[in-house]
């Protein structure tokens, strides 16, 4: 017997018949951004805006025009900082519909100032040699494929 | 005053890929297993809650179709969503129409069908589990990627290994081994999860639950229906507890626990007077191995940070401090989003009454089981404790 045949048998639940096709149904949406629009136009300019209640002071991120807090909806729109501390990442291998194209990309939570941001962690080879507690800088980057800007962060002080 | 309800029947469909069956199939065979365990017909029966997610199949609004080819098109259903939390849903909705005195007996119904379609339509499903437009829309999270995300953090924060992770996938596939409705009906070695395929690094293919089909279901009957009924094995709910949390992932305190199982474990235990210690069976959410790492230390088996050190000591395993996941959990037995909850409870009302096959059943002193099962990734808790 060779090596592969001694491998035990591994029982999986797999059963399948006869199928047709659904009518498929196509699903695309309209968002509004009215509320939030200072924060998509930001992106474009590589600045990226947060949220405070003037009537409370709480600061909100993502940025949101009402606070449920206070019930104020008189807010003002501050830029957050250009650096910030990694707080966890991950590489996303198994990528979902609308992302297959990309190459495995680094999600990444920093924090930033007062609040925490999600972006892209840019330009990393080998993600096991990133570290919690790296030091980022922030810029934003146009992605052709979904006419959108994101955030992308850059380790600082070190080549991954 | 709430009743006292008690669980007198129980069913569970094969799980897997069922490329074979309708959603409204899958559910019947949950849903007549529950109904022959507890010796009831449709007619007994005052109301069904019906929980699905329901994102990844062709039937949009499956709670009604379940309904009618079970056999209570003039009861219920009620639809409820939470998630991957959705059967625990069902059933609190389920055990508080009892204990109000609305129903005197009512039916909790959970079932997904994900395999209707391919991988990448369900990564992106789950994907949008957060909250879309600040977090899918712009960075293409996937669900093993926002657990990915607090594995990450747990394994910097306190040392937790890959090795530690595996020991997990590798415990739960020694019971998934012997569960005959197990989707993955095989053991594992940590070489085998430390060699499969990054899924989002640092989880890898065996450190994630699958993509399922199933149903589970459960009959539930308050004190008094249940001595008119004659039923002389029912298992008492303890208490319910629940909790939330933040929807955008950027918002949580940190990445190295959950939250809403803190919450729901806080109010549970509370609630029925029961300490974790007390705790001899427990089915938890082990959708990816860092959940369970995560759960042993929020749900108070362990302290904080040692989750890695517990499972290497093998204090969730028989024998150990509470035996974890003897269905072979989420990881083994598969995840079908509306039916893991209830799946969870199927389990433990079976280990109770100690009816597991051999190898699998808890050894039994105090007869008081917890189901911990989370939606989406920390967004819904739900602790359910049961007593024999
Ligand atoms: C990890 C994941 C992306 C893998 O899916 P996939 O790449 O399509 O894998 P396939 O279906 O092609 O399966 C390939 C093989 O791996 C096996 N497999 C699939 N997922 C598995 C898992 N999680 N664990 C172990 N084996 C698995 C399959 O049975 C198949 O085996 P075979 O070759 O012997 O038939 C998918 O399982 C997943 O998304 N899991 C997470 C589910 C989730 O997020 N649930 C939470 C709520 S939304
Ligand atoms: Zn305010």
């Amino acid at each position: 017997m060779g090596m592969a045949e001694r491998k035990t048998e591994r029982k999986t639940i797999k059963r399948e018949g006869p199928v047709i096709d659904s009518i498929p149904i196509i699903y695309k949406h309209r968002i509004p951004i009215s509320k939030t629009v200072k924060y998509w136009d930001g992106l474009k300019e590589g600045k990226i805006y947060a949220v405070r209640c003037k009537s409370c002071g709480a600061v909100y991120y993502p940025p949101q025009a009402d606070c449920p807090y206070c019930g104020s909806s008189d807010i003002e729109w501050f830029e957050l900082p250009k650096e910030g501390v990694l707080e966890t990442f991950t590489r996303i291998y198994a990528r979902p519909q609308g992302y297959e194209d990309f190459e495995p990309y680094i999600i990444a939570i920093a924090k930033v100032g007062d609040v925490r941001v999600m972006g892209w962690l840019v330009n990393v080879k080998d993600e096991r040699c990133v570290k919690v507690g790296d030091e980022v800088t922030l810029s934003t980057a146009y992605i052709e494929k979904h006419n959108k800007y994101i955030i992308t962060f850059q380790l600082k002080n070190k080549q991954c | 005053m709430f009743r006292k309800v008690g669980i007198i029947g129980v069913g569970q469909s094969v799980f897997g890929v069922r490329g074979d069956v309708t959603i409204q199939e899958l559910a019947w065979e949950a849903v007549k297993e529950a109904l022959e365990d507890a010796g009831l017909t449709q007619r007994d029966i005052e109301i069904s809650i019906v929980g699905s997610a329901g994102t990844r199949t062709y039937e949009l609004y499956p709670a009604v179709p379940v309904n009618e080819y079970s056999g209570f098109s003039e009861k219920g259903p009620i639809r409820v969503e939470a998630a991957c939390a959705t059967g625990s849903a069902a059933l609190a909705v389920a055990y508080n129409m009892v204990a109000s005195g609305f129903v005197d007996v009512a039916l909790a119904i959970g079932v997904e069908k994900m395999n209707e379609v391919d991988t990448a339509t369900s990564l992106a499903v789950g994907g949008r589990g957060g909250n879309y437009l600040w977090e899918y829309h712009f960075y293409g999270t996937t669900f093993p990627g926002y657990y990915a995300l607090y594995a990450t953090a747990h394994m910097a924060k306190f040392g937790t290994t890959e090795e530690q992770l595996a020991l997990v996938r590798v415990k739960n596939q020694k019971y998934a081994a012997k569960n005959p409705k197990a989707q993955f009906q095989f053991e594992v070695t940590v070489d085998d999860v430390l060699k499969s395929r990054p899924v989002a690094w640092p989880l890898k293919l065996y450190d994630c639950s699958a993509i399922t089909d199933g149903a589970a279901a459960a009959v539930i009957a308050s004190e008094d229906a249940i001595k008119n009924l004659h039923i002389d094995t029912p298992v008492w709910i303890e208490a319910i507890g629940y909790a939330s949390d933040t929807a955008n992932i950027t918002k949580r305190e940190d990445y190295v626990g959950l939250k809403a199982t803190r919450l729901a474990a806080q109010m549970a235990y509370k609630k029925s007077h029961i300490e974790p210690k007390d705790v001899e069976v427990a089915e938890v959410h082990d959708c990816f191995t860092i959940a369970e790492i995560m759960a042993y230390e929020d749900l108070g088996f362990v302290e904080k940070g040692k989750g890695g050190k517990f499972i290497e000591e093998g204090q969730s395993d028989i024998g150990g401090k509470v035996a974890v996941n003897l269905s072979g959990g989420l990881l083994g037995k598969g995840h079908p989003l509306g039916a893991t909850g209830l799946a969870m409870i199927y389990e433990l009302v079976k280990q109770l009454r100690e009816e597991r096959e051999r190898g699998r059943q808890a050894p039994l002193k105090k007869y008081i089981a917890l189901a911990h099962n989370i939606g989406g990734t920390g967004h819904y808790g739900y602790v359910t404790i049961l007593r024999r």
